[in-house]
């Protein structure tokens, strides 16, 4: 029973179906409402498409209800917008607010609704066309002519009272012509153009939009004719000033020419190339470092990268006969804020680059050879210096002041490396430069490299001193470490005879005897010193005496009386050059009695003085 | 003395009598009563200043609407959800000109800077949120930083507007308040994109009623309805 009844309900639904499909007759489709447009925000208008019409005529309605109220109304006009439109009068506009509105399309088979609509009246502003766009030649007499175009606002847009604010754009082109000129007008209904073609026949049109909105349709093209005898006095102006010009660049051209080279060498002066003897700027381009090297004296230079950590400033400690101590203002550092002391010990300090073995040792012959004046007082000095010092100038300048202790004005040789850094400045010195002239280089300069860098960065914090000191102590250590198989490169060149006035020497242990004396081999000249003053050994325990000198220049040291300074020594071998240095530095020192245990930091082994001690001292 | 009194009183009467009719006549207040036309130029510089940033916010915020829905939102209804959504709809404000040519100018311009103040506090949130937002959108984060600055500047600019005009205005501090924060911090991030939505429908909404509303007060005092 239920199978009939189940079977019975279908085939009469398809009947039912068939019978409608054979008339053609659905309910509607979903009609959809597409654009809704105001053009004054005073009013606005809905256009709907419909859907599928089923064969029947479809009645549609649309509704709607605001934002904030509850009650759904139905459009007010169906008619003034055309078919499938609902227009929204004045009293049923507001601004500001949310309309939901749906069309509903009805026939006698059903009906269909079309989705919501959400629209708000603010964001659908767009007026129409300005009206009456008229255009005319003007031609004063004792001006030029311009063509004239005035318009005037659309119908219905309150703009006296503000509500409503139009913004124009007018464009204009030959009839023939496919581009438009486009300008735009803002808020003026009028509009001048001034660089027309005579003779031609040319379009205009004129469009307008709300403050915020969207574009009106252009409005229709009013056609104009421009008068043949439409003088563009711009022409006469402009082909003369290309006359004048043309004459003047010619005279340039001629002038020029005659004393051309002249000219150029006057506004564009030929750049100095380096001026390093045996420096060869093809070899560098080609990358051969060896050669490069070899052919100023160097070799197997690590290049090291940073170049501002050479912001140090060095003490130097001099040999010389008078074995005074200036002090000295170094004014390319006055960050540093340090007054490096001037001392004038034998040998142990780096005399910055002058002293350095290996590239300029034939340049740095005339300060060589007086080294008493040379180390006068700095302020003395500094002229000097560029003179002596030039090739080192044009060189360090040429490092592009990334090692600012280096240039300056000679200062750099006459800049006083502190006590502790002269063994390093000039090995520094030496690797900078000769870096600059190499580049990256092979293994075994990147350990100097390294040792270089953290030396350099070292110096760098010179700010504080005993953390200066500390680490620089330290660097030390692990430069000569290193250095110490690095040792071919670093070339003897003065092997002054013992106790010459020449400072700046580093020593190389060359062995340690039993009873704990130092053999040493200088690395440049010897140090050859006078017996050292034994100190008050707080942690000292780097001073030795010299006991004698071998042949080969090497030094024959005995440790002091105290016990530790044995051990010292022999722990590590390699604190040495800097010990003695400091030893022969400290000699010098003998006006000072008391050397205050603070000037003396010991760290690692070796004890450093503090220079600024001394400078206490003095005064 | 009688007769030396009395022609004194007398004149003094009679010039108080004349002061009577004379205040009498005095015109409506001037848009300057601090007189002077050095005071009128600036008052429509102010509000050529005012309407030049009322504009200018109003960009501003209708760039930043279009850029969150084309980037978060578009196409998903969270239209629906703005009904009703806005703070500052408790306020009067006109919904069409007619309503607001009925508006004393006073009561705009009052009504204009309760809606400026309400803004204050979302906008500064709106910037703290969006900037703490991991991935936070330039362009959107930006447009807030330029919104909140500028609507700082159109409020102080009000304000002097409102001392020019209407000296004698009470410092009225009532404001609609929002409190939408929490719901911009919410876990749930379609509750979070929706508040997000909301807010910056709401601030293209009341940007444009200001735009609006300072250049119909501006034809309306400036101009004298005769922009």
């Amino acid at each position: 029973m239920k199978e009939n009844v189940l079977s019975a309900t279908v085939f009469t639904l398809l009947l039912f179906l068939n019978t409608c499909l054979l008339n053609g007759q659905l309910p509607p489709g979903k009609p959809e409402i597409f654009k809704c447009r105001s053009p004054n925000k005073e009013t606005f208008t809905c256009w709907w498409r419909p859907g599928t019409d089923g064969g029947l005529p479809t009645n549609y309605s649309l509704t709607y209800h605001r934002e904030g109220e509850t009650l759904m109304h139905e459009c007010p006009d169906y008619i003034t917008g055309g078919p499938n439109s609902c227009h929204f009068g004045k009293q049923y506009t507001s601004m500001w607010r949310t309309y939901i509105m749906m069309v509903n399309a009805t026939n006698q088979m059903g009906s269909s609704f079309s989705d919501e609509l959400y629209v708000d009246v603010t964001y659908i502003v767009q007026p129409d066309p300005p009206l009456e766009l008229t255009v005319e030649v003007k031609q004063p007499e004792d001006r030029k002519p311009y063509l004239w175009m005035k318009w005037s606002p659309p119908t219905l847009i309150d703009l006296k009272t503000g509500w409503f604010t139009l913004l124009y754009e007018i464009r204009l082109k030959p009839e023939k012509a496919a581009e438009w000129e486009t300008h735009f007008a803002g808020q003026q209904t009028e509009f001048k153009i001034l660089s027309l073609h005579p003779g031609q026949k040319y379009l205009v049109q004129v469009r307008c939009k709300p403050d915020h909105g969207y574009w009106s349709a252009w409005s229709p093209a009013t056609f104009i004719q421009i008068p043949s005898d439409f003088i563009m006095n711009d022409t006469t102006v402009w082909i003369s000033v290309a006359v004048l010009s043309a004459v003047i660049c010619l005279i340039i051209v001629w002038a020029v020419a005659l004393k051309g080279y002249s000219m150029v060498t006057c506004i564009f002066p030929p750049v100095p190339g380096p001026k390093i003897k045996g420096f060869d700027a093809h070899l560098l381009e080609k990358g051969k470092s060896e050669e490069l090297l070899s052919a100023l004296g160097c070799q197997d230079f690590p290049p090291t990268s940073d170049y501002e950590d050479l912001l140090v400033e060095y003490l130097e400690v001099d040999d010389s006969e008078d074995q005074h101590l200036m002090s000295v203002h170094s004014k390319e550092h006055p960050s540093q804020g340090m007054k490096p002391t001037y001392l004038d010990p034998d040998t142990d300090s780096g005399r910055g680059s002058c002293d350095s073995p290996s590239l300029l040792s034939e340049k740095c012959e005339e300060p060589q050879a007086n080294p008493s004046t040379f180390y006068d007082p700095e302020v003395i000095e500094k002229p000097e210096n560029p003179e002596t010092s030039h090739t080192w100038d044009s060189q360090c300048i040429s490092m592009e002041g990334k090692i600012p202790y280096f240039h300056a004005g000679g200062s750099k040789c006459s800049t006083w490396p502190l006590i502790q850094h002269n063994p390093r400045s000039s090995y520094h010195s030496i690797t900078d430069v000769c870096e600059v002239a190499v580049g990256p280089a092979d293994a075994p300069a990147t350990l100097l490299d390294e040792a270089g860098k953290d030396a350099l960065k070292s110096s760098q914090t010179i700010k504080s001193r005993e953390e200066g000191k500390a680490t620089q102590q330290r660097e030390v250590e692990s430069f000569h470490s290193k250095t110490d198989q690095d040792t071919p490169w670093l070339l003897p060149q003065e092997k002054t005879p013992f106790g010459s006035a020449k400072p700046l020497d580093y020593v190389e242990i060359h062995k340690v005897n039993k009873d704990g004396a130092l053999s040493l081999l200088p690395k440049q000249r010897e140090n050859s010193r006078q017996p050292e003053k034994p100190r008050a050994p707080e942690n000292s325990k780097e001073y030795a005496k010299v006991s004698g000198v071998m042949d080969n220049n090497i030094l024959v040291l005995v440790p002091d009386l105290h016990a530790k300074n044995v051990a010292c020594f022999e722990e590590s071998a390699k604190e040495a050059p800097p010990s003695l240095e400091q030893n022969q530095a400290e000699k010098d020192l003998a006006n000072f009695t008391a050397t205050p245990s603070k000037c003396r930091i010991q760290l690692g082994g070796l004890d450093y003085l503090d220079p600024a001690c001394f400078t206490h001292s003095f005064h | 003395m009688n007769i030396k009194g009395s022609p004194w009183k007398g004149f003094l009467l009679l010039l108080l009598v004349s002061n009577l009719l004379l205040c009498q006549n005095v015109a409506p207040l001037p848009v300057c009563p601090g007189g002077a036309a050095r005071c009128q130029v600036t008052l429509r510089d102010l509000f050529d200043r005012a309407v030049v940033l009322s504009h200018y916010i109003h960009n501003l915020s209708s760039e930043m609407f279009s850029e969150f829905d084309k980037r978060y939102t578009h196409g998903r209804g969270f239209i629906t959800r703005t009904i009703n959504s806005c703070h500052t709809s408790s306020l009067p404000t006109p919904e069409d000109k007619e309503q607001a040519q009925q508006i004393n100018q006073k009561d705009f311009l009052s009504l204009i800077v309760s809606i400026l103040r309400s803004w204050n506090e979302p906008l500064y949130h709106l910037v703290t949120e969006v900037r703490g937002m991991q991935e936070a959108p330039e362009a959107i984060l930006s447009k807030a930083v330029e919104i909140e600055e500028q609507t700082k500047r159109l409020l102080e600019g009000m304000e002097l507007i409102v001392s020019q005009v209407h000296p004698e205005t009470k410092e009225n501090e009532i404001y609609p308040v929002w409190s939408g924060l929490p719901s911009l911090q919410m876990a749930d991030e379609e509750s979070r994109l929706s508040a997000y939505y909301n807010l910056l429908h709401c601030l293209r909404r009341d940007s444009h009623k200001i735009d609006n509303y300072l250049k119909l007060l501006k034809c309306r005092i400036i101009h004298n309805n005769n922009c």
